[in-house]
């Protein structure tokens, strides 16, 4: 586990799902390795109430019942598109979901402007073709085909950046269950084993970019997976990243709360005044979303890790702040500058504590950026 | 239920002790919590007078009343329903359920003056235990419904409005739709508020009962376990959430106290009417919320303390009526989650079939279904009370009942979304309903339950029919909301209505339209065919008037004074606000009475200004037709006007009365002596302050001209009434602005009074644009004068050429700037001008564009032509006059003139004058010498 920079999700939990699997008697649908309330316990975390001898820990943070319809969709007949604004933790939650059901999270499919139909269903290995000729030998399957003969998750990430027809390619898959390969003579159908299901992802700002079709929308069941506003949740999941971050980086360093609060307070004041904005050119050009909240955060803790004295200060956040959320230049930094004397400095009179320190850094950055 | 029985609950405590030793370790505040909730409901239990305990839009506790009712059969049922609205309930049967039941009052007495109107509604469902409670004791002989809590007034003296923060809303709620709304602001209150008063409490039994909101969670765990049980199970177990919530939850002590205080308040009413009426507690029912059944006071229980003393009401009278409701109205107003009072609706009409309890109903109770009820008397007899027994052990150990999965009615639910959705716009087709319904239950699994219940039914159809647009103006979460039951809007009757709302239907009858149903009614009233039409319109005009916009909205037709009506069309919602007719009754008893009322309130007010009163007597002449009103309040606007200070309402001031004047001149045959004194005032009034008013930065041009328009216009019917031309004059001569647009106005005033001629302003005018340091300023002069136009329309052709003189000879860095201006102007302030302008334009200016190149300017054209041309006239005339003098001559004769001819070039033009009337000559001559 330590020799991976980032473990996914099956062998980061493996130890947690293999006791999840032993204490589990519930009836499980198809051949999942969890039934679906374990799947709920594994990524909600666990109550007393439920009984258990040990605790396990939240992972996903949000409503439950999207967490519940999510499973629910899996167990039926249909795809479960995720559907949200970037930095939502929807490919999180797709992550867990299928690291809980099937113990592989890893047969993704990048959906991008070039992907083709081949990384869907299957392509050659055309030295293989040429020595032994068209055979299951010398096909390679895609990530979607794998989880079809293994009866597994597979997972389709940012389905709308990919054309129409290679999106279209989905709806044989999600409709009969089975890949039929023409060009071989006999065994020419790869049909799909009982507990495969595709996990896809779209994100709602591209949407528009290549829409879906009708036909693959009824093969999907949409969860909306909202930008997370509730600060007690956001809290959580900052905490819970950021604690991740410093393990995988071994830092030992903290993160004061009061910092937090801050990040917090300033990420839910530039929302405020995007949702306010009357055009493009007056909001931020970043989603403000949870992660890239996590994102400053990780900026900071590193650069004081390796640059500064070993210690969050206000200033190394402030600068990381501006430094990710300045990407346009003059209208992001006008914004920022705006934000900085507009709010930051009268709160810093009226109260104090870290936000001062944080106005300096704050302005500090704009400086060198300007 | 007289029986005493220390040891009913003995085993229940010995339980409870025993767990709160096992989690706390001993005895501590947890023994103390879990054994006071058993001594709670053991007092309860125990008290002689029966308490039966609801929780509001309750099926289960309708169901337990109704049944309850039947067996029980009291003769006094006590109410926890504020005291003054007792009359009102048996109106209840001349109405659609929902409505509300309201307590209003618009003059406040004991109150801040802010706080008015007053208004407490206490809504009413046909699914609720109060309703059956109602029904019961109203319709049944020989038993007595007593409203034991406070009154509405007490809800207000009670009330800590100001101390305490408005509760934030919830940013993800949808904005209120029409029906959410129709409580307005009132405070409300409800039979029966059980929910745990602090929020971790909520969230806690949420998260664990795997359920998103209250109302799911009230109706998983209490609604359906006690749908079947037995009274005493019911009573007990509703006690023991009452106390559960109570002892946990201290909560803000200001509620606490209040909470306290009602039930002093009630308990006192109850032993004061017992002992009045000296009725046998043991056949009363006290019918209050869980929360109060649990109460710990002094007073509580018919041998409670009698220390509590009620206030005394304050001196606001209150009014009382129905107000139409509707569930998303109570759900607004209660914080319950949307859809949950439909739902208990549905799940109560279901309960009454699968149990079979007759329920209670209003005899002729409006948009009831008929009632196969014999009469409820017959039915069964009173059963004689046992002693209470521990029911509740019992109930705690048993496992969660479940409902079995009824696949009928889940398939019945799957089809309905579909098939809903897709008239709603979305693609959904039969697979969506098989995988809705397969969802649903996948769904119910997960949360373990067998049977999914609305909640997981609407989840699952969220999940498999929404996609990432909604295609119209419902998203499938309402749909199914509509579907389980949907808004079910009340109505009040016609009965139920107070006079002045039965007289608005009345008078409106002769439309022929069902105006008491909601929607909107097109009304087309032919006047001249049917004269008597012309009442109707006369209600429509007031109402809308008096009434919120929308209710009736004229699409043909005006009210102009001095009009009268031919053809109108109106489009009518009082169906759909019928509360605020409802309110309007509160304040009279006709609509007429009303107006007069709140016209006189408007001209009355202390910031009234002379416009505005002016505004109220042409109201009242066009809505009331009541010269009396008109004269009453024309005199006080008299009073206003001379009290006034500033010139703020001219303009409107002007308007008005030249409106006013217009009116009286052709429907009277005298003026009214108000509005003369009113034009003899205002002539001293304006000219007194048309000076100030010329320099005072405060006062814009527009109300100076205003102010010159109506010295002017009112000139001539002024000086007949007595008034000086002097003043004036002087007034005029006093003016020294020194802002262009008002010397601008100046002048314009002077060359009306004759005090500078049009050849001398227009000589200022050319002076001031051939000054290249004045130049900037002269667009201000040329405002002046557009708003010059309307005290002397005789300027209109000045002001062409003035502005024709702009758009040629200012130079581009000055008009240019100048022109959105201009046009601005024109445009708010001189919509009326406007037209005088371009009329004159059209006038003066060639109407093809082939006249153009010869086109010279009048204003150039007149030096040219009539300066040199005068001595040659003159001489032209008076050869041709010498030549042919048999015309004049003959003039001369018929006016008796005499008189010989002369020479034309006799001397110069005057000496003959001088001849002739010496005297002046002779007199300068004097002067002359002497000096």
């Amino acid at each position: 586990m330590s020799d991976l920079l980032r473990a996914p999700a099956e062998i980061k939990y493996a130890e947690e799902l293999e006791w999840l699997e032993s204490v589990d008697d519930s009836p499980k649908p198809f051949s999942w390795r969890l039934s679906p309330k374990m799947v709920r316990l594994f990524i909600l975390g666990s109550e007393r109430s439920d009984g258990l001898d040990r605790e396990i820990s939240q992972k996903w943070y949000g409503d439950r019942s999207f967490v519940e319809r999510s499973i629910v969709t899996l167990a039926s007949d249909r795809g479960l598109l995720l559907i949200g604004d970037p930095g939502t933790g929807k490919s999180w939650l797709a992550e867990l979901l299928s690291a809980a059901i099937c113990r592989n999270s890893t047969l993704v499919v990048q959906g991008t402007a070039g992907t083709t139909e081949d990384h869907i269903k299957y392509s050659w290995n055309v030295s293989m073709v040429i020595a032994k000729g068209q055979s299951r030998e010398s096909m390679i399957p895609s990530p979607i085909m794998t989880a079809m003969e293994s009866g597994a998750i597979g997972r389709f990430e940012e389905l709308t950046r990919s054309t129409s027809d290679v999106q279209d390619a989905l709806i044989s898959i999600l409709s009969e269950k089975y890949i039929s390969v023409p060009e071989l003579d006999s065994d020419g159908i790869v049909f799909a084993k009982p507990g495969f299901s595709i996990i896809a992802t779209a994100n709602s700002r591209d949407r528009g970019v290549n829409d879906l079709s009708s036909a693959l929308k009824r093969r999907f069941n949409f969860v909306r997976i909202p930008v997370v506003t509730n600060k007690k949740n956001e809290v959580e999941i900052v905490r819970f990243r950021t604690e991740e971050l410093l393990r995988r980086h071994q830092i030992e360093l903290e993160v004061p709360p009061t910092l937090l609060d801050v990040l917090l307070q300033s990420f839910a004041d530039l929302r405020a005044s995007a949702a306010a904005a009357g055009s493009d050119d007056e909001k931020l050009e970043s989603a403000l979303s949870t992660a890239e909240q996590i994102g400053v955060l990780e900026d900071a803790v590193l650069h004081s890790n390796f640059f500064g004295e070993r210690a969050l200060t206000a200033r190394t956040l402030a600068s990381s702040l501006v430094g990710s959320l300045a990407r346009r230049e003059p209208e992001d930094l006008a914004i920022l500058n705006k934000y900085l004397h507009g709010v930051v400095e009268p709160r810093s009179k009226e109260e104090g504590g870290s936000w001062p320190e944080f106005l300096e850094g704050g302005r500090d950055a704009i400086a060198t950026l300007s | 239920m007289s029986g005493t029985h220390e040891g009913t609950f003995q085993g229940l405590r010995a339980q409870l002790q025993e767990a709160a030793a096992t989690f706390a370790d001993g005895p501590d505040a947890l023994e103390g919590i879990l054994l006071g909730i058993v001594d709670d409901v053991d007092r309860a239990v125990r008290e002689p007078l029966e308490i039966f305990p609801v929780c509001h839009h309750s099926p289960a506790s309708a169901i337990a009343m109704a049944r309850r009712l039947r067996e029980k059969r009291p003769k006094v049922v006590y109410l926890e329903l504020c005291e003054d609205m007792a009359p009102l309930l048996t109106e209840l049967r001349n109405c659609k359920l929902p409505v509300a039941v309201q307590s209003f009052a618009t003059e406040v007495e004991g109150f801040p003056a802010e706080w008015s109107p007053l208004s407490v509604v206490a809504p009413i469902t046909e699914a609720s235990a109060e309703y059956q409670a109602i029904a019961y004791a109203l319709d049944t002989p020989g038993v007595e419904l007593v409203l034991v809590d406070r009154s509405s007034d007490h809800v207000f003296q009670w009330d800590a409005r100001g101390t305490e923060s408005a509760e934030p809303a919830d940013p993800a709620a949808p904005p209120a739709e029409e029906e959410a709304t129709l409580h307005g602001d009132a405070v409300g209150v409800e039979i029966g508020d059980l929910r745990p008063r602090f929020a971790e409490l909520e969230e806690y039994l949420l998260r664990h009962g795997k359920v998103r909101h209250w109302s799911e969670w009230w109706h998983q765990y209490v609604e359906l376990p006690l749908g079947d049980s037995d009274h005493d199970t019911y009573r007990q177990v509703m006690l023991l959430i009452g106390s559960l919530f109570r002892r946990l939850a201290p909560g803000d002590p200001h509620r606490v106290r209040v909470d306290e205080d009602r039930e002093r308040y009630m308990w006192t009413r109850m032993r004061e009417h017992l002992a009045a009426a000296g009725a046998d507690p043991a056949d009363c029912l006290y019918v209050c919320g869980a929360f109060h059944a649990a109460s710990r006071v002094a007073e509580f229980g018919v041998h409670g303390t009698d220390t509590f003393e009620i206030s005394p009401p304050t001196a606001t009278t209150w009014q009382h009526g129905l107000i139409p409701s509707s569930h998303a109205a109570i759900e607004a107003q209660f914080g319950l989650a949307a859809g949950s009072v439909s739902i208990a609706a549905t799940v109560w009409a279901k309960n009454l079939g699968r149990t079979r309890v007759e329920p209670f109903r209003l005899v002729g109770q409006v948009g009831a279904k008929k009632s196969r009820a014999r009469k409820a008397v017959a039915a069964a007899a009173a059963v004689p009370a046992l002693p209470p027994s521990d029911k509740l052990t019992g109930f705690l150990r048993q496992t969660p009942a479940l409902d079995r999965l009824d696949e009928a009615e889940l398939l019945g639910w799957s089809v309905e979304i579909v098939r809903a959705a897709r008239r709603n716009g979305y693609l959904a087709s039969t697979a969506d309903a098989i995988a809705v319904f397969e969802t649903s239950i996948l769904l119910a699994g997960m949360r373990d339950r067998t049977r999914p219940t609305p909640y997981d039914f609407q989840d699952a159809a969220v999940t498999c029919i929404e996609k990432d647009t909604v295609p119209g103006r419902r998203d499938v979460r309402r749909l199914v909301d509509i579907m389980m039951g949907g808004d079910r809007v009340g109505q009040v009757g016609y009965d139920a209505l107070p006079p002045l709302a039965r007289d608005v239907h009345d008078r409106l009858a002769p439309l022929g339209l069902k105006l008491q149903q909601s929607g909107v009614r097109r009304a087309l009233l032919d006047i001249t065919s049917q004269p008597e039409l012309e009442r109707c319109s006369d209600v429509l005009w007031m109402l809308r008037y008096l009434m919120p916009q929308g209710v009736a909205r004229p699409i043909m037709g005006e009210r102009k004074l001095g009009e009268r009506p031919i053809q109108e069309s109106w489009d009518l919602a009082l169906g759909t606000h019928q509360r605020a007719l409802i309110e309007l009754g509160y304040e009279g008893v006709s609509i007429e009475q009303v107006l007069e009322q709140r016209l006189r309130r408007l001209a009355y007010d202390r910031r009234a200004t002379a416009a505005s009163v002016l505004e109220a007597v042409e109201d009242a002449t066009l809505y009331l037709r009541s010269r009396r009103l008109a004269d009453e309040l024309g005199t006080h606007a008299l009073e206003v006007l001379s009290a006034e200070r500033s010139v703020d309402g001219a303009p409107e001031v002007l308007r008005r009365v030249r409106r006013l004047l217009a009116y009286y001149r052709t429907s009277e045959a005298v003026l009214p002596p108000w509005i003369e004194s009113f034009v003899k005032t205002g002539y001293a009034h304006y000219c007194t302050l048309l000076p100030t008013a010329f320099t005072d930065d405060d006062a814009t041009v527009r109300q100076v001209a205003a102010m010159l328009g109506f010295l002017f216009s009112m000139e001539s019917l002024a000086l007949s009434l007595g008034c000086d031309r002097n003043q004036l004059e002087l007034a005029v001569v006093q003016s020294h602005p020194e802002e262009p647009s008002r010397t601008a106005l100046l002048w314009a005033a002077q060359v009306h009074l004759g005090r500078l001629s049009r050849a001398d302003l227009r000589a200022r005018c050319d002076e001031l644009l051939g000054n290249p340091l004045v130049v900037p300023a002269y667009p201000r002069y040329l405002s002046g004068f557009v708003h010059a136009l309307d005290p002397v329309p005789g300027l209109t052709d000045f002001v062409v050429e003035a502005v024709s003189n702009a758009f040629g000879r200012l130079p581009d860095p000055v008009l240019l700037p100048w022109l959105p201006t201009l046009i601005t102007t024109l445009r708010s302030g001189g919509s009326e001008l406007a037209p005088l302008l371009i009329r004159e334009a059209g006038r003066t200016f060639p109407g093809r564009l082939a006249a153009l190149d010869t086109w010279v300017p009048p204003w150039r054209a007149q030096p040219e032509a009539v300066r040199p041309a005068r001595p040659v006239e003159a001489g032209h005339g008076c050869a041709l006059l010498a030549a042919h003098p048999a015309t004049c001559d003959a003039v001369a004769s018929l006016l008796g003139c005499e008189g010989t001819w002369e020479t034309a070039d006799s001397g110069p033009a005057g000496v003959a004058l001088a001849g002739r009337h010496p005297d002046t000559a002779v007199a300068l001559e004097a002067l002359l010498a002497d000096a």
